[in-house]
């Protein structure tokens, strides 16, 4: 890869004007990914990434630049040029870059390079056979396998020098059950920081490509969702997008430190039930969401974000540590070389309780039971989120009855988050793609399965 | 790279034809807050697409690092990926069109030529005329950014085709408060003249629209008259736009499958995919397999009368790919519902009761495509007796898209792009189902 010796020159460059922090970030990414329609492999792909992003900091000030040379030449113009940005003499910031190794806690131990595409794309054909086999009603299956390889390398004018190697893979499969009526749609996306093992280690790839059959069946023959407020059980797992989108992106520093999130300055105080205690963890094993250093080149750790309803901290990236004279959470994560690191979550998942999910259930008159989640949106100044139900039921009487399909929760986050009041035992993660201003990046959401007493659902059938 | 010795180099080893796409980018960008420069992005990058014929198989392979070094990685990857595709599709290297249009106004050399400073001092300039429009704006982000794109597709078959794009967009977001209620906008104008950019009418457009929704509540849930405004019409027609692609009909996953020539909407929707707009970086006289674009109304007058082809579905429905076969798939060009006649302010006045929706949240994830369904998070304004009564907030609204092309009762005159290049004007439409209160 790069030469120390080249990195260093190009820091130097970077400080010739009066920055008081430059960065070099070069990432080498290797991706393979097939997908599969109609029972057929319709694409195969090889995609291999270079790049080189710079950046220089005044104070929280930043500028950001970035290529593909990885020339000597073109690296020293762009950080001159970025560097005329900030006027003034140079600081004469004296520094000698040190590798800092760390022994990794994430174990892989077949990368994706040893297997042959055909292993790979017989992941497909399995997944494909076991959807369709699932119900003579699903009438389409489209799978995706994606596994990629990123090396990424860390410089600083701090001295830090860091190396990590990202090693992730996942399998996405959608089912679409049709009748006369309409077309439904079940999808089931597995994935994690593992090499090819993952496939035969940790998931099964026919159970895997059953649920998202399953789902799609039953949303087939569910009725529309009514409408209006009621109490909405939500389920482990995916359920966990609820924290995810209602409060963790309320939590990054991205929008705290700027004074653009309806949790700002609001450390200590109770903002949830006490019921929920929510972590954010990029040091799981082999989780989706993990690494052994964040995109800064700072050791991966477990932040405590609310601890029994109480705000504990935020999640914090360097230059917004600054900005917010509060400690870095070692949180700055960026899609590729193309974004400057920001604050983002890893693993965030709201830790378990002590009811039964059948204890919830019971325990509900009327509500809605949102089994498996779609994806959603925040507005963090306003708190605002929406998430469609992927998979739902009524329940009546303390039982879950007829399954519901159309439903969409609304609400605010903080006050959603105040009215959990059920919290279960059954803590589960599940893979999502979280987009924010760094870029697309791998994160899971998780939780046991809760009760919020109240939500806005909104379907296409009327209130009741 | 040498693309000569590439495609010898391919031809050598078996593989029938070659194409490569390849894409030099440049980048500028820059945010204020707070009175001071928040963000500068400057960056050039480039990327190279190949695609080749193989046993009658598409192999792909894509690298950001080019140089002749990479010639050997490109082969094998071909060849190896078009080993394991196993659909019959017949595929296609384009040998060129007879004619490609002239497309005027993609490239404005004067868009960089306009300094850095001025670009910034702008930005300072408009987050504070946002700041100065009313005392509960909180907090502006003013944001400007441009760049280039030059475009190479070359191949086996002798096709040599260039294009050059540039464009800016100049925006602000906004954020008001009253003490209670805190609520946010976005506003922005896109061009390659960079005196299109109107820092008074965006800080204007910007700060009235936060401010408008401060004291938003939920309504009463029910079924109301609804009148969609242009940028919230946009938003919900994008996730429907796979609707129109042969590919997904082909696969059975488009609700327009069979519907060529039937009434899929009301008498005053058309939908129309022009490739030849100008100031647009979706213009332009060739798709990414090389094939000429050209102008089409999808739907017209209410009727289907046809797909988005690339060149693999159209031969598959035996008739000529339209130009929209692009590196990921088919897409359309420039995407929108035709402007009508209606007035947007005397739509409002004769609405008895019902909701103007001017934001629609989460459209990636409420607005199903294959199904039609959608329900999802909005915010508006409430009108009673032709007058706006006040701000609405957090509640969702439920249709189905085709149903509600068909329940379309007027069409504004007031077309919009968004930043994707996908526009529509305000839509009144009858009813759809409301979840609030």
């Amino acid at each position: 890869m790069l030469d120390k010796k080249l990195i260093k020159k190009v820091l130097d460059a970077a400080l010739t004007t009066n920055a008081d922090f430059a960065e070099v970030f070069i990432e080498d990414k290797f991706a393979t990914g097939a997908s599969m329609l109609s029972s057929k492999i319709e694409k195969v792909a090889n995609t291999k990434e270079f790049g080189i992003g710079i950046r220089i900091a005044r104070g929280y000030h930043t500028v950001y630049g970035y290529t593909n040379s990885p020339k000597e030449d073109e690296l020293v113009k762009l950080a001159t040029d970025l560097a005329q940005s900030f006027s003034g003499e140079s600081r004469n910031i004296e520094f000698e870059l040190e590798e800092m190794k760390v022994g990794n806690i994430h174990n892989i131990k077949i990368l994706p390079s040893e297997v042959s595409i055909d292993e790979k794309v017989d992941l497909l054909k399995r997944a494909d056979k076991a959807a369709r086999e699932y119900d003579k009603e699903i009438s389409q299956v489209a799978v995706r396998y994606q596994d990629y390889v990123q090396k990424i390398w860390v410089a600083n004018s701090e001295g830090t020098y860091v190396h990590d190697m990202r090693v992730r893979t996942r399998l996405g499969i959608s089912a679409v059950g049709a009748n006369e009526e309409t077309k439904q749609t079940g999808f089931n996306g597995p994935g994690g920081l593992y090499g090819f093992e993952f496939y035969s280690e940790i998931i099964n790839v026919e159970d895997e490509a059953r649920e998202s059959a399953r789902v799609a069946i039953t949303m087939l023959h569910a009725e529309e969702c009514p409408s209006g407020k009621m109490p909405v059980v939500i389920d482990n797992g995916f359920g966990g997008v609820i924290f995810h989108e209602a409060c963790g992106h309320s939590l990054e520093a991205t929008s705290v430190a700027k004074d653009a999130s309806v949790f700002s300055g609001k450390k200590g105080e109770m903002i949830a039930s006490k019921l929920v205690t929510a972590i954010d963890d990029g040091t799981i094993p082999n989780a989706w969401g993990s690494a052994a250093y964040d995109d800064e080149g700072n050791l991966q750790k477990r932040r405590i974000l609310i601890k029994d309803g109480v705000l504990n901290s935020y999640m914090i990236d360097k230059l917004n540590a600054k900005r917010m004279n509060d400690e870095c959470t070692n949180s700055g994560r960026r899609e590729s070389y193309r974004y400057a690191p920001t604050s983002r979550m890893t693993n965030t998942y709201i830790d378990n309780g002590e009811s039964t999910f059948e204890e919830i259930i019971a325990a509900t008159k009327y509500g809605l039971y949102a089994k498996k989640m779609g994806g959603g949106s925040v507005n963090p100044p306003t708190g605002d989120f929406n998430f469609s139900v992927s998979e739902g039921y009524m329940i009546r009487d303390g039982k879950i009855a007829e399954p519901v399909r159309g439903a969409t929760l609304v609400g605010t986050g903080s006050e959603a988050l105040l009215k959990v009041d059920m919290v279960a035992n059954n803590l589960l993660t599940a893979q999502g793609m979280c987009g924010s201003s760094s870029g697309s990046i791998p994160t899971d959401v998780g939780q046991p399965t809760i009760r919020v007493s109240e939500i806005t659902v909104g379907g296409r059938k009327g209130s009741n | 790279m040498n693309f000569d010795r590439l495609f010898k180099e391919a031809k050598a080893r078996g593989i029938e034809d070659i194409q490569i796409y390849l894409a030099n980018d440049n980048e500028f960008e820059i945010e204020v807050l707070k009175g001071e420069l928040e963000k500068y992005t400057i960056a050039s990058t480039q990327k190279l697409s190949v695609k080749g014929i193989y046993d009658s198989k598409m192999g792909n392979v894509e690298t950001e690092i080019i140089n002749d070094d990479m010639i050997d990685f490109i082969v094998d990857s071909i060849i190896a990926s078009a080993k394991t595709v196993d659909s019959e599709d017949e595929v296609f290297i384009y040998k060129g069109d007879k004619e490609y249009k002239e497309v005027e106004g993609l490239f404005n050399p004067e868009l960089d030529e306009v300094d850095a400073k001025i670009k910034i001092d702008n930005m300072l300039d408009l987050e504070k005329r946002v700041m100065g429009k009313d005392k509960r704006i909180r907090m502006v982000q003013a944001f400007y950014g441009d760049g280039s794109v030059n475009v190479l597709i070359q191949n086996s078959k002798g096709l040599k085709l260039e294009k050059l794009v540039n464009n800016g967009m100049m925006g602000v977001y906004v954020i008001a408060s009253d003490g209670k209620d805190q609520r946010t906008a976005f506003e922005y104008t896109q061009s390659n003249n960079y005196s299109d950019f109107d820092l008074e009418s965006i800080a204007t457009k910007g700060a009235e629209k936060a401010v408008a929704l401060l004291g938003a509540e939920p309504c009463d849930s029910g079924e109301y008259e609804i009148l969609l405004s242009n940028e919230a019409s946009a938003s919900l027609l994008a996730p429907y736009l796979s609707m129109f692609s042969a590919e997904m009909v082909q696969r059975n996953l488009s609700l327009l499958k069979g519907k060529v020539g039937e009434v899929v909407g009301d008498s005053k929707i058309t939908i129309v995919d022009d490739p030849f707009m100008k100031k647009s970086t979706r213009s332009g006289a060739f798709d990414d397999e090389g094939v000429a674009t050209s102008y089409k109304e999808l739907i017209k007058d209410g009727v289907l009368t046809g797909y988005l082809h690339n060149l693999k579905t159209a031969k598959k429905d035996n008739t000529k790919s339209t130009g929209n076969g692009f590196l990921r798939g088919i897409r359309p060009t420039n995407f929108y519902i035709k402007p009508g006649d209606l007035n947007y302010d005397e739509a409002v006045k004769v609405m008895e009761k019902g909701l103007i929706i001017t934001d629609l949240a989460g459209t990636h994830a409420g607005a199903n495509p294959i199904s039609g369904d959608f329900s999802l998070q909005a915010s508006g304004f409430l009108v009673e007796d032709g007058k706006i009564v006040r701000p609405v907030a957090l509640i969702t609204v439920a249709g189905n898209y085709l149903t509600m092309l068909q329940n379309v009762s007027g069409v504004c005159d007031d077309l919009k792009f968004n930043f994707r290049y996908i526009g529509s004007p305000a839509l009144k439409i009858k009813s759809l189902v409301v979840s609030g209160k």
